[in-house]
């Protein structure tokens, strides 16, 4: 099987969320689907969407699949809440434009609070979709055999023919990606936007990303950006690879280009803005030798020097970035 | 089906574990006699759980299980644990009367992690007892006509677990009324229907029939259920 595969450089993203409009304008505005993002951008640290999806259980445990998930209520989602746009704009009716419900937690709600006082406050932000696992646990869980892997490129997708609406992958998936549609009693999911690779096109949420921070192509394609940014050079890393499902989303950790806080005194520390344990959190133990590489390539190009990777990382063209 | 088929049956789909625990439950089921006498009453409307052809039919009370576990997401114990059947043919036509303890009425999803009540009969579509009551294998299919608390009536078809495939169900119909703590339900069904659409039930003297019940309250679906472990029988 032929998996493909996206790489997300978060130096890159600038939290524009243009790759959530795009998925939701192509996928999920109606129907039943209001209420979810297939593409969310959230700020780290900070609770994420669903809310404390960290925390919800699901993946597996030494192989085995954990049954300990939980299926998230609507309000974890947050309110699918309209303007009254019309009314004020156009018809002239009252002076203010309010949400028709009383927003209380949404998508994005936490958007660049992050950690910290300022000026020792720090985030960063994380793009997600679904990861396609190579060990989907969403797949494991269903007794009802509805979701497979797609042969030809892995993509993870949920059959609306089969699917029963049971749950139990919405229970498993431990990144919060597999959503339940009300409104036609089943579960759904990014689907990779497989009709448009199968022309060879990208992902619409990648074609549109503003910073260009996505890769997209297969693992096994040795001359694409993936084998390389992930095999090679080891600076892309699967967020939470401890929950087992083998993710087939990358991410380049963020580096400490800020810079780091201050002390007491109003001295420079000497540590990072970003504790490095909170991006290992993320990212796992590979995460200081990513940083270290990155590192070591800029400053390479900070003296005039060569570098491949950040050549790669710059990614100046489409073909650059899109192998498919 | 005797007790020593039912371990092959469960051994033979894999459930070498469970079936040890289960010996002990199933020799008790095996026990006792387990028929419904299915009440001829010609022209009787019993389409509904309320009316009055059901004060005449014979009462048969059928103890319910825990499934056993046939795939790892299935986890809990089912809470109802028993349930009351009879059997009503008025014509060409089968009436199949649950009724069982329920308090909570599960009937709309209108939260993600919401689920709602519902039951099942089952029927082996060969007519043959010898076809395993845990919905069926590869080479003998079984017809589930399921109701659910929503109103909706699904008829399935299903190949061994994890198959349960919805089929043409034109005639399959369903009504239910909340009794004093629980549910009461009607499944009704012609006794003839096109080989696709489930199984047939004319010219028997008996059929075998399971009873499956879910309580949406306990997060219970799919198969996380009550169920019998082995086949009743009607006799027509």
């Amino acid at each position: 099987m032929r998996q493909l595969a996206y790489v997300f450089d978060l130096n890159k993203c600038i939290g524009c969320h243009t790759c959530t409009m795009a998925c939701k304008q192509l996928w999920t505005n109606r129907d039943g689907r209001e209420y979810m993002y297939w593409n969310n951008v959230e700020s780290r640290p900070g609770k994420g969407y669903p809310k404390n999806w960290e925390q919800k259980g699901g993946g597996f445990r030494n192989g085995v699949l954990l049954t300990d998930g939980k299926i998230p209520p609507k309000e974890d989602y947050g309110g699918v809440w309209e303007y009254n746009l019309q009314e004020v704009l156009l018809e002239g009716k009252g002076n203010q434009v309010v949400p028709h419900e009383k927003p209380t937690w949404g998508v994005n709600w936490d958007e660049d609070e992050g950690k910290g006082e300022f000026p020792n406050n720090h985030f960063f932000y994380l793009p997600r979709i679904c990861n396609h696992c190579s060990n989907p646990a969403c797949l494991a869980a269903c007794p009802n055999k509805a979701i497979y892997k797609r042969p030809e490129d892995g993509l993870v997708v949920v059959d609306q023919e089969r699917c029963r609406g049971y749950r139990y992958c919405v229970k498993a998936c431990p990144y919060g990606k597999v959503y339940f549609n009300l409104q036609t009693g089943k579960s759904e999911k990014c689907i990779g936007c497989y009709p448009r690779v199968e022309k060879g096109t990208p992902p619409a949420c990648v074609a549109q990303c503003v910073g260009k921070i996505r890769f997209v192509g297969y693992r096994d394609d040795k001359d694409g950006p993936i084998y390389k940014l992930v095999e090679q050079w080891k600076v892309a890393l699967p967020l939470h690879g401890e929950y087992g499902t083998q993710p087939n989303v990358f991410y380049v950790p963020p580096m400490n280009v800020t810079p780091p806080p201050f002390e007491e005194d109003g001295r420079l520390s000497d540590k990072p803005r970003i504790p490095l344990a909170d991006i290992e959190a993320l990212f796992g133990p590979g995460t200081k030798q990513a940083l270290e590489t990155l590192g070591r390539e800029m400053q390479k190009r900070r003296e005039a020097k060569p570098s491949d990777l950040t050549e790669l990382l710059i990614g100046y063209t489409n073909k650059d970035r899109y192998r498919l | 089906m005797n007790t020593s088929t039912l371990m092959k049956q469960l051994a033979a789909i894999g459930m070498v574990a469970a079936t040890a625990s289960l010996a002990a439950t199933a020799a008790q089921a095996a026990s006792a006699a387990k028929v419904i006498r299915v009440l001829s009453a010609a022209g009787a409307d019993a389409a509904s759980p309320d009316a009055a052809v059901w004060t005449k039919a014979p009462v048969a009370h059928v103890a319910l299980q825990p499934t056993p576990s046939l795939h790892p997401s299935i986890v809990g114990t089912p809470v109802t644990q028993k349930l009351t059947a009879q059997a009503v043919r008025a014509g060409d036509q089968l009436y199949v009367r649950l009724a069982w303890s329920d308090r909570t009425a599960n009937t709309a999803i209108k939260d993600l992690g919401q689920f709602v009540d519902g039951a099942a009969v089952q029927f082996p579509v060969n007519g043959k007892s010898s076809t395993t009551p845990f919905m069926g294998d590869a080479n003998h299919a079984v017809n589930v006509w399921q109701w659910r608390a929503d109103g909706r009536t699904q008829n399935l078809v299903a190949k061994g677990f994890g198959t349960a495939t919805p089929v043409p169900s034109e005639g399959l119909k369903s009504a239910h009324a909340r009794t004093g703590d629980g549910w009461a339900v009607v499944l009704s069904r012609p006794l003839k229907v096109k080989p696709d659409e489930g199984a047939s039930l004319t010219g028997k003297g008996t059929m075998p029939v399971a009873f499956a019940a879910w309580d949406g309250a306990n997060q219970e679906r799919d198969g996380f259920k009550a169920v019998t472990l082995e086949w009743w029988q009607l006799r027509f």
